[in-house]
Parts: C-alpha cells; structure tokens; sequence
C-alpha cells in the first residue's frame, strides 16, 4: 500500500508505527458494517479498496426500485433480494481476496457474542432506533472491557454527518440523541377536527381512518394499501378545500421518507472509511469526533467534539433530571418524556424500587397498571429514582422528578 | 415522467422536483481524465440519470489504475481508458447515455466543447494546457471544475464567470406583508371583532390576523411601528396581553413568538436592489442576447418601481387556527401572488419588446417565470473568476491566518498550493513526488509562485505530508472528493441550489475543511 509506506509528519504514535504491520491489521482485522442501503454500499466498495479483507454486512431489508437513484450495487432485476445478499457478492465479484458475509437479519437478532469478533463497526442507517440499540450493546460489552470502535454515519439531502465513538471512552450516540431531528407530529386536535395543511389530511386517514376501517396493518409497500391511503387523504382534503395531497407527499408523510442522493451518501461514507482505515493503521491521527457536512448553500463543513454526557442513560452515571408540573398527572409526565428530545421513546414503562408505574407491555401489566394514568404523579412518586424502559431499546433511563 | 422513474428517482425529486430532474437530463458532462475521483463524480452523476457524459482519456489502463477503481476489473488492463470507463459506468443506469474521447487533449477540436454543460478535470493535465482550457471554457461561458486528490488530502476549483440560481432553498423568511396588508388582506383583518368572539374562536384566529390587528392600534397610540428594542418589548408584551389564557391559546403562543414578523419591514433585499442596478441590464447594454435570467431582473425593476414591492410569494406557513379561518386566509395570499404573477408577466413581455423579441412567451419561460415570482427574494447571483491564484491568497497562506482551524502546525491553502506545485513536479520530472524529493518540492513551490522558500512550520509540514502520502490513489478521498464535486456539478446541472464560489480545500488527516474566493 503506497499510502502505508512512510511516515507522515502528522503521524502520533511515529515511534512505534510499523508500516508491515499496518498493511496486515487491515487484511486481518474483521469489520461489521450495519446497513446494506446508501450508505452500506459505498461503504463495502471503500473498505474493499483500501485492503480491508475480512468483512460482514448485516442488513434486513429488500431491495426497492426507489433504492436505484443511489444504491449502486443493486439493479432492476435485484428487486425483491436481500440486500446484504446481493451487495456482498457485487463487491466480491469486482475486487480480489475481499471475503464479504452477508447477514440477512435484524441487528437485535444477532447474541451480543456476535458482536464481538469484530475490531470496528461501521454504522449507515437510517434508523436511529437501531442506532440507539448498538450504542447501547456496544456500551455495554465495554463494561466487560471489550472495546469496539462505532464510527456512524447518516445523511439527509445535500447534508450529512460523521462521528467517531469510542464506547464508554468519549460521547455515545444516546449522549447526543438531542441532535437527532423527531419526527414531525401534529396534535391530534388538528388532525381530527382543525386540519389545514395537506399533512394533516393524510395523518387523518393514516392515524385515524386506517385503524378503523382495516383490521390488518399498514404496509407502504402495497400498492393497494398506498393508493386507498392516497384517495382516502384525497377525499378529506377536499372536504375542507385543502390542496396540494399528491401520491408522493402521501408516500413521504407515511413513511417519513428522508431525501437522498448518491453523491451525500459518497461523501459520508468515504468519511466513515477514512477515519476506519486510520483507526486500524494508525497512519493519521483520527477525527475527534463529530464532522458535519452541509452541501445545501455552497459547501461547509464544521469538526468538534461532543460532551460526553453524565446523565446519559447508556453511558453515565448520574440520575437525569425531569422537571414536572405539580398537578400533572401519569399520564401527563409520560407525555413529557415521549416528547423530551434527549429520551425520545416510544412506548415508555415506568417503576420505582416500591411499585410499577405504568407497564406498556405486555398487556397483563399494561391493564394492571392502566388505572396509575390518571393518578397524581405527585401521589405516586416522591424523590426516589424513576426507571423508564422502551420495549424497542436496550436501555434503562434513570429519572429523578423535580416538581416545579 | 413514466410511474417507473418518478418511483426509481423518489429520492432525489424531493430536492429538486421534476423542473431540476429535467434540468438534469437536458445535461451533458465532460471528464477529463479517467482516474478514481473522476469515476466516482460520474458515478454519482449517472444514478440520479444525468442526460450524457464523455469521457476524455488517450490513456491504456495500467494495473496502477485498477488499486482504487471500482469500474475497472483485471480483465480491463491494457484497454483504452475511457471506452473501458464509460462501458462499465453506463451499466449503472440505461437513462444516461455515455461517449469516450480517445484523442489526446491537444487534438481535440474547439468545437467539441460546446457540447458540454459542465467539464471536470480529474488530477493531473499539464498546467500549461489547463491554463489553455480555462481561458477557452471561460470565454465560452462553460463552468469547469477542476478536482484534485494526493493522499489525504483534496481541493476543488470551480472556474465559471457568473452562477445565477432562482432555486435557492435558502429562504426561510414568509413574506407576509404584516406592515404593508394590501386592501383585501386589511379588510380581511378589520373583519375580525377579537373582543366580540367566543373563547373557543377567540383561540382560533390565526396570528397573522393578531399580529396585524395588534401592529395597526400600537402604530395608531405610538405614532408608527415599535423600532427600539424597548419598544419590541413592551409590543410583545402588548400582543401577549391581549391572549384570554395565555397557557393555553396556542394562536396567542405562535403570534408572540412570531411577533419579529410584525415589525419586520416588508421591503426589496439588498442583494436583490443591487441586481437591479446591474450594468447588464442598463438601456444601452439591454440586447436580445441577453440571458433571460437578466431580462427577468430587468423586468423585476419595472414591477417594484410600479407597485413599491417583489412579487408576493404566496405562501402561507401553517398556524394554530381552525379550517376555515385559515384557508380563507391562505387564499388570499394565493389570489394576491397570482395577480402579482400576471402583472410580473406584463412586464417582462415590455422588456422583451424593448429588445425587440416579439415571438411571445414559450410555456417552459412561464414555467421558470413562476418559479422566479416564488422566489426572487432569495435569488442568487455571483460572478466568479478565471484565476486559480492571486497574490494576497499565496500571502494568506505564508502568513498561516487562513482561518480558525488553522494554527502552527495545519494550514488548509498550504493543501492548495501543494497540490498545484505537486502537478507542476510531475510536468517537470514526469513522476509524483516522493519523500527523498522534499527539498527539491519546496524549491519548485517558489519558483512556481515566485516566493521566498522560506515558509512557515505549517506549510512545511503539509508538504512533507504530501510528499509522503503523494497516491491520488487513496479511494476513500477520492470518494469523497468525488462526492462533493459532483453534489457541486448537480446542483449547477439543476440550476438549484448556491454552488461553491470558487475554492474547496479538504483535509482528510483532520477532516476539517475551508473555503476561498479568489
Ligand atoms: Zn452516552
């Protein structure tokens, strides 16, 4: 490898760099990339031309014809294939001794020992649940002193970003979840009776109408269900004179579809790599360890580094603070922590070393603890710690409430 | 659009709509230079369906060429470049069409230019000839990029003598004429009787109508809107007192934290005022070669002399407020941008006799006519440059004060002038630098740039970087490099979004970035 040969000035551990031993870390060092999609593919094509040798890639989905515009390893007859599948024998047909196993599963399908064969995870998804659960299981095999690198990468239109995580050593993914933009919601009150924007036509028919006509579940891959989605939202809109539903803002509102294109998911990804291939050959410092990039008004790029936080409900220790009124209910306060951008879960669960709160699943405790939601929050819990679990996360939140 | 390609380009038309994808596939790109980076620029030009490509390459594929490109295999070795290249990049997407050029530079005849929308040069053509092409690409308005990567580091050019973009994306300022309502808007207002409404429709009128309503009797007691920062103050607190309950009338919420919109001055954008005093547009440069992009401003003048402001966008953001309310006032709006529209319209169709262009309108010109009504508040102009270097750039970079990032050790333009002395070193010697050629780099650098050799810590230090690690075979920069370029060629083939004005240096050992104009 030309680039391995000599050292460099900006080299930090130049004493004992060992350019042999460079070239044989990336042809022996096993590394994971999570997602097969935009990002994955650029990904396997970067570390299989930069002499990474031994690799796995684990994704669940299937391959769609809106994949197409950037998912360059796949093409129209691969329609309906498993995308890890087809991605790993695309980059072993087109480079030399690269060894690529595909995982066609869930990320949290796999035992945590799975995990730990690999030196380095490479992170492209589109799914911040998912990349909240291996933050989380990579923070928690660091607690057996297994370290693995995450280096995580993610894009939207023209912007992106990359960071680098050393697990438990600098801050995780949960301890920035704040920056992660929700997902819009609109009030229901909006949604049932004041609806003004187009959106609120197609979250009608999508929140409220589907569940009370259909007994099946939404798929956005059926064509059926789309269309009766789109007319559904259609007829709605007309009845308030609202304009401007179409098919592809109904397909962007239910499936939250975020804009992408080849040259983002390019840039990310050869970050990702660059700062991989760094890691495993120590021939340039690393990025330390956010970058943002933004293509959206000329090209601007901004580097820092994060805070690792003490609160944080993977990697810290202390108890997190959430204020609350006095005359809220249960209810109420699990409201607050839905909506509070640096917990952000879902189905939320509640106990405390005394009681269950309120359990979201399964539905014996659910029915069990039902009657807690309209109870005075300040009647169940006093000053002791509050443990808020998601069915959906590895993580167990611990809460102090402060009355305001 | 076909149902197929409106779903296999989902992704992409949310950025730029069916007007960019046209844009897109009306283009036709040249590359100079079949090498990683400028592979990668076609790649993530080809699947989003730019229109045609060609690539300009006399080079046979050495097995140098296949450590780092993905579009070559074993079996391509000893081939022509560019056939090989274009071959295998045209299996990614049957929508764009691709051409290979196997002469070399020099023999190419000046006509083939003008096929091309955009050009790229990828790494290394003789500086002398890239001095040739930039004055010939210039003179013929052609934009050219030139990308280059050694190592871990990456910088890219763009040569072009004027970007103009009516689709910013940048705006994220309503134009809601608070302060200036015209008739129907005021009448609309004066329509409302806060005092008279029930709490439940008290809480539903939209702050629009609260704002104007509000701005209208504090101007009338205080002799004009509040300007002071404790007049904006005591305002707030004056729209605040007016809410029932303010913890729960959201409208009141909005209209307090929207209040800046009242008192906002509806009025011509300085960037836009001084597009209309554009020499170009002047009576005695106005002719029927101008661009339509300038007749537009020309006829964006007329229509703020006649009628004081820009044409109303139209839209409406959304607002606590029940249906009817709310798309009574959203229609107004609508109407208003509408006639704006026709009289915008009216306008241009004066200047366009001016210039004695009587064929009328063509339906893509109105199409592009809306669009420039929607958005001529955060319109976009920059003329650039044909130079790759200037005087005070090489002193910036001597004196280490590029920007903030820099300090003792980095310097980002050291990167720049690096590289460019890299590509006069493989003229001079007719191979990259290598370590053992550190001295005589530095003394070429001063030659090249008729300097003194004696330079700061910082560039020293980038040189010897680039010496050592001197591969522009580094796929993960060429990657990325490739990616910004072509994000920068998209959003010129699209006429959408601000492009780079005009110097991009990226340091791959920090990842930290920077920008220039020079
Ligand atoms: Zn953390």
């Amino acid at each position: 490898m030309e680039l391995l040969g000599k050292i460099g000035p900006y080299n930090e551990v130049a004493d004992e760099y060992d350019a042999a031993a460079s070239v044989e870390a990336l042809s022996e060092s096993k590394v994971l990339v999570i997602g097969a999609g935009g990002l994955g593919c650029e990904i396997l094509k970067n570390l299989s031309l930069t002499g990474f040798k031994k690799i796995h890639v684990i994704d669940m989905d299937t391959i769609d014809i809106s994949n197409l515009n950037r998912q360059f390893l796949f093409r129209l007859k691969d329609v309906g294939k498993s995308k890890a599948e087809v991605a790993a024998k695309f980059v072993e047909s087109r480079t030399q001794g690269v060894e690529i196993v595909p995982q066609f599963c869930k990320i949290q399908d796999k035992p945590l020992d799975y995990y730990k064969q690999f030196v380095c995870i490479i992170c492209g998804l589109d799914s911040v649940e998912a990349r909240r659960w291996i933050n989380a299981t990579l923070v928690t095999l660091a607690g057996e002193d297994i370290i693995i690198p995450l280096i995580d990468g993610g894009t939207e239109g023209f912007k992106g970003q990359s960071r680098v995580i050393f697990p438990s050593i600098n801050s995780c993914y949960e301890c920035t979840l704040d920056l992660v933009t929700p997902k819009i919601t609109y009030p229901v009150c909006t949604i049932a009776t004041t609806p003004r924007l187009p959106e609120h036509c197609i979250e009608w028919a999508n929140e409220i109408e589907w569940p009370r006509i259909h007994s099946t579940k939404f798929d956005a891959d059926n064509p059926d269900h789309v269309e009766w989605m789109y007319q559904t939202s259609l007829a709605r809109a007309e009845s308030f004179n609202i304009t401007g539903v179409t098919k592809s803002l109904t397909l962007g509102v239910v499936k939250n579809i975020i804009p992408a294109i080849a040259s983002t998911n390019a840039i990310i990804a050869a970050s990702c790599c660059n700062e991989a291939f760094k890691l495993i050959t120590n021939c340039n410092p690393m990025l330390d360890d956010y970058m943002m990039y933004s293509g959206d008004e000329s090209i601007f790029t901004y580097t820092y580094k994060n805070i690792k936080k003490s609160d944080c409900p993977v990697c810290g220790n202390d108890l997190k603070v959430v204020k609350a009124e006095k005359w809220w209910n249960l209810k109420e306060f699990i409201e607050e922590i839905k909506h509070q951008k640096d917990i952000q879960m879902t189905n939320p669960s509640l106990s405390t070393k005394f009681q269950k709160l309120y359990f979201s699943s399964p539905e014996s405790l659910r029915l069990a603890t039902e009657k807690n939601l309209q109870m005075k929050l300040s009647d169940l819990v006093g000053d002791e710690e509050v443990i808020v679990t998601d069915p959906k996360l590895p993580i167990s939140l611990r809460v102090r409430i402060v009355f305001n | 659009m076909t149902i197929d390609k409106s779903n296999k380009y989902d992704r992409q038309l949310r950025l730029w709509a069916s007007t960019g994808q046209s844009n897109l596939e009306l283009s036709h790109i040249c590359l100079i230079n079949g090498t990683t980076t400028g592979s990668e620029i076609l790649k993530n030009l080809i699947l989003p369906g730019i229109g045609n490509f060609t690539i300009i390459d006399d080079k046979e594929i050495t097995t140098n060429d296949l450590a780092g490109n993905f579009f070559l295999t074993n079996d391509n070795i000893g081939q022509l470049r560019a056939s090989a290249l274009c071959e295998s990049l045209m299996e990614l997407n049957e929508d764009s069409k691709g051409h290979a050029i196997t002469d070399s530079l020099d023999e190419i005849d000046d006509s083939v230019w003008d096929r091309f929308n955009v050009v790229v040069v990828s790494d290394y053509i003789d500086p002398e000839f890239l001095d040739t092409l930039k004055t010939k690409l210039f003179k013929k308005e052609i934009p050219l990029f030139i990308v280059n990567t050694v190592g871990f580091y990456g910088t890219i050019n763009l040569i072009i003598n004027e970007i103009t973009v009516i689709e910013t994306h940048t705006s994220q300022l309503f134009d809601l004429r608070i302060d200036q309502p015209w008739q129907e808007l005021s009448e609309l207002s004066d329509s409302y009787q806060l005092d008279s409404l029930d709490d439940s429709d008290h809480a539903h009128v939209p702050y629009v109508i609260i704002l104007m309503q509000a701005l209208r009797s504090w101007s009338d007691s205080h002799n004009g809107p509040p300007t002071t920062m404790t007049e904006k103050r005591q305002f707030k607190k004056f729209v605040q007192d007016q809410s029932r309950n303010f913890t729960f009338e959201t409208n009141f919420n909005e209209a307090v934290s929207s209040v800046f919109r009242a008192y906002q001055k509806t009025q011509v954008p300085s960037m836009v005022k001084s597009l209309m005093n554009n020499d170009k547009i002047s009576d005695k440069n106005l002719n029927n070669e101008t661009p339509f992009f300038w007749i537009l401003i020309r006829a964006l003048k007329s229509f703020v002399e006649l009628y004081g402001n820009l044409p109303l966008p139209g839209t409406l953001p959304d607002m606590a407020s029940d249906t009817n309310n709310y798309i009574t006032l959203q229609n107004l709006y609508r109407d208003k941008a509408a006639k704006d529209k026709e009289l915008f319209i009216e306008e241009v169709k004066r200047v366009l006799t001016i210039i004695g262009r009587l064929d009328g309108l063509t339906a893509l010109e109105i199409e592009l006519i809306n669009i420039f009504c929607k958005n001529s508040h955060s319109i976009h102009v920059t003329s650039g440059s044909s130079q790759m270097t200037s005087k005070s750039l090489l002193e910036q970079m001597l004196s280490n004060k590029s920007n903030d990032y820099d300090n003792e050790e980095y310097n980002h333009l050291a990167i720049y002038f690096g590289i460019m002395t890299f590509n006069h070193f493989i003229k001079q010697n007719n191979h990259v630098p290598e370590e053992s050629d550190y001295d005589n780099f530095i003394k070429l650098f001063s030659e090249v740039f008729e300097c003194h050799p004696d330079l700061p810590l910082s560039a020293l230090k980038t040189f010897k970087e680039i010496v050592c690690h001197s591969s522009s075979h580094y796929h993960n920069i060429s990657s990325l490099m490739g990616g910004i370029a072509s994000q920068e060629v998209l959003k010129i083939a699209t006429s959408q979004y601000v492009p780079l004005d005009n110097l991009y240096v990226f340091d791959g050992i920090r990842s930290q970035s920077d920008k220039y104009k020079i």
